[in-house]
């Protein structure tokens, strides 16, 4: 099997190659057209917000509104963490980011390329198979958030999409307005007050923390521990690894340097735990995550 | 907006250039010139279009000019800036970016390559080039050295919202810099926490259970409201792409206003600090200190005067003048030009340029007029003769 698996990859890297002067890589269509109507949607869909936050009193209210119990202040810049990030382990990291860039290029990026050439029915059903097997998980981990609501609507999601989805393979739940939003240990991790910890490149996922890091760990664990139709430690088990590895790449749109620039590595890390920090900071609406002191680093 | 394509297919062409500098460690990643293309299954025109300051050939402004030329049964063809540090690591001749005829010197010859590597069943009837900002100075100035050369036989040059005296315009931007962010890392550090409590104050109250791209688009909406807001993030993404110019050119210049030349870094090794002295200093320092001892040792005739007036693009006035085929489209509010360069412009294209009323700096790229207005220019139905 994983010979089987082995052969496939190398097939399908290959089947991209050309001269080794200049090569040509298909890339998805661009839809135009679509997008501006996409984009005018999302543009309407922020109105509110925008309102929202068009005052602070204003921004208090929308709070208030939400969080009528409890209302949340405002995050000053005095709260921000600062510029440096927490990265002890920066040559390792360095190193790992640096084997992913050329793995990506030489190994992952061709093999979504040509997963992309797949049907579309195809590969939405590959898709719909694998997010449906993460519901256990976000099940699992809403309720240990004590988000019963999105717990529920999980739930209700892998009944639906189980059954009358055929095993997973369509969304219906989405179609029903059950719209599907994973969460994981990483999550959990964050809402119980736990600090990312220093910043972590891991082999073949990327950017992380390392508690972000642990989160996919336990992530694992969960589906390696169920072990649902020993989709997880049978035979096909090293195929489904691949063929998920090879959906989450051809549904991410990211390219490692395409800005070009030196600093990639910097930016990327502190992008990376900025987001992760604000995702936290939603989390805890109560109170600022933790007042910055200038002397720690991000992340810390 | 003009009503667009629904499909256009892309492909990415990666590209080695013979003539390429030897490639530091630290920039492996930027051996090939990563270009752009657009296909029509018949012959067709081909319309090369070259990206602004710092900018590779994929940004939002190229996608909205690619989905225009090719709904109008163009080839397109979409090429990083010579600042794009792709650009100058794959490229340049010289490493230091910002020349006028050295850069166009660079795209004019990665241009042959490209061409020459298209797939063959791609037919070209006519090549036309366009560029936006510092890349509309950039085809003008590549039309020119192909009106000696004809290697390529550029037809039409369409100029959107260029620059005319580079330096005077990336003045502009560092005064820019200094009145809306102040001096220094320590000016970037305040924006920078000012932006981070802005966003996870819209996050909170937002509802959303992911921070994605839609949310950071719309958040930057929000945020940017008043004109001292966005020339700050003008500003800041000017700078941001000079830190990265600004550190590829001292290395390869051996300049050693932040690297060592003796000791350049390593793969492996931290560049924190080094990207942070960078966002403090100025394109100023840039020309002062890594461009212009660079050019002057090479160029022994040079001062820093004649390198200053090397970069107008009024080195071309007699072409841009006498040639019917330099077009330009700007905007009287164009914040990298001042009224007096607007004057120069509409004297020396006459009818050739267009002046929208509103706009600023590439506003209007993508509206219904803008795109119309450019179809008619690149096809010489310009100007439209009254009905």
């Amino acid at each position: 099997m994983r010979a089987a698996v082995l052969l496939g990859i190398v097939a399908l890297a290959l089947g991209g190659c050309a001269s080794h002067v200049a090569s040509i890589r298909k890339v998805p269509d661009q839809t135009p057209a679509a997008d501006n109507a996409a984009a005018a949607a999302n543009a309407a869909a922020f109105a509110e917000a925008a309102a929202a936050e068009s005052g602070n009193d204003s921004a208090h209210e929308a709070h208030e509104a939400r969080e009528t119990h409890d209302a949340s202040p405002l995050l000053t810049p005095a709260d921000a963490p600062p510029m440096y990030t927490y990265d002890p382990w920066e040559r390792l990291n360095r190193f790992t980011y640096r084997f992913n860039a050329r793995f990506d290029e030489a190994i992952f990026l061709p093999v979504a390329d040509t997963y992309r050439r797949a049907p579309r029915p195809m590969r939405a059903g590959v898709h719909n198979f694998f997010g449906n097997l993460t519901e256990v998980d976000s099940i699992i981990n809403y309720t240990l958030q004590w988000r019963l609501k999105y717990g529920l609507r999980s739930l209700e999601r892998l009944a639906i999409n189980s059954t009358i989805g055929i095993g997973g393979l369509f969304d219906v739940a989405t179609k029903l307005k059950l719209p599907g939003t994973p969460t994981g240990f990483a999550t959990t991790l964050a809402k119980w007050g736990m600090h990312p910890g220093p910043y972590l490149v891991i082999p073949l996922l990327g950017p992380s923390t390392l508690r972000d890091g642990v989160g996919y760990l336990a992530d694992y664990g969960v589906g390696y521990g169920i072990n649902i139709a020993n989709l997880y430690r049978g035979n096909v088990s090293w195929g489904l690894l691949v063929a998920n590895g090879t959906d989450q790449r051809a549904n991410i749109d990211f390219r490692y340097y395409s800005g070009g620039s030196p600093f990639e590595y910097e930016t990327i890390r502190f992008l990376y735990v900025r987001r992760r920090l604000i995702e936290d900071e939603g989390l805890h609406t109560k109170e600022p995550v933790k007042k910055s002191e200038d002397e720690i680093p991000a992340g810390k | 907006m003009a009503s667009l394509p629904a499909k256009v297919p892309l492909s990415e062409i990666n590209i080695e250039l013979p003539w390429r500098l030897p490639l530091p460690g630290i920039l492996w990643f930027d051996s090939k010139l990563r270009v752009w293309f657009s296909a029509q299954d018949r012959p067709a025109p081909l319309a090369i279009v070259i990206s602004g300051t710092g900018s590779d050939g994929n940004t939002k402004t190229i996608s909205v000019l690619r989905a225009a030329l090719y709904g109008a049964g163009y080839h397109v063809l979409t090429m990083p800036s010579p600042t794009f540090p792709g650009f100058i690591v794959s490229a340049s001749r010289t490493g230091v970016a910002g020349d006028l005829m050295q850069d166009g010197s660079d795209l004019y010859g990665a241009m042959q390559e490209i061409i020459a590597h298209l797939p063959r069943k791609v037919r070209v009837t006519d090549i036309d080039v366009l560029g936006y900002s510092l890349g509309g100075a950039n085809a003008a100035i590549v039309k020119s050295i192909d009106a000696t050369e004809h290697k390529l036989k550029i037809h039409r040059v369409v100029m959107i919202n260029p620059p005319v005296s580079l330096f005077s315009s990336v003045g502009r931007l560092d005064r820019l810099f200094a009145a809306t962010i102040g001096p220094g890392d320590r000016a970037v550090e305040l924006l920078y926490r000012r932006l981070y409590a802005q966003l996870a104050n819209l996050y909170r109250a937002s509802d959303r259970l992911e921070l994605d791209e839609n949310f950071l688009y719309s958040a930057a909406a929000v945020t940017l409201k008043t004109d001292a807001e966005f020339s700050a993030a003008i500003a800041m993404t000017f700078r941001l792409q000079l830190v990265d110019m600004f550190f590829i050119g001292d290395l390869y210049a051996k300049t050693g206003v932040i690297t060592d030349p003796a000791h350049p870094p390593k793969v492996g090794d931290s560049l924190e600090d080094i990207q942070r002295d960078l966002r403090a200093k100025p394109f100023a320092d840039y020309f002062t200190r890594v461009f212009a001892p660079y050019y002057l040792m090479r160029r022994p005739d040079a001062t820093s005067a004649s390198l200053i007036a090397a970069n107008r693009l009024d080195i071309i006035t007699d072409t841009l003048r006498d040639d019917g085929d330099y077009y330009a489209q700007t905007s009287g509010n164009d914040l990298i030009i001042n009224q007096r360069e607007l004057a120069w412009l509409q004297d020396t294209l006459g009818s050739r340029i267009i002046v929208y009323d509103h706009g600023g700096h590439l506003g209007e790229v993508g509206d219904r007029q803008q795109v119309a207005d450019m179809l008619d220019m690149l096809s010489g139905h310009w100007p439209r003769s009254a009905p």
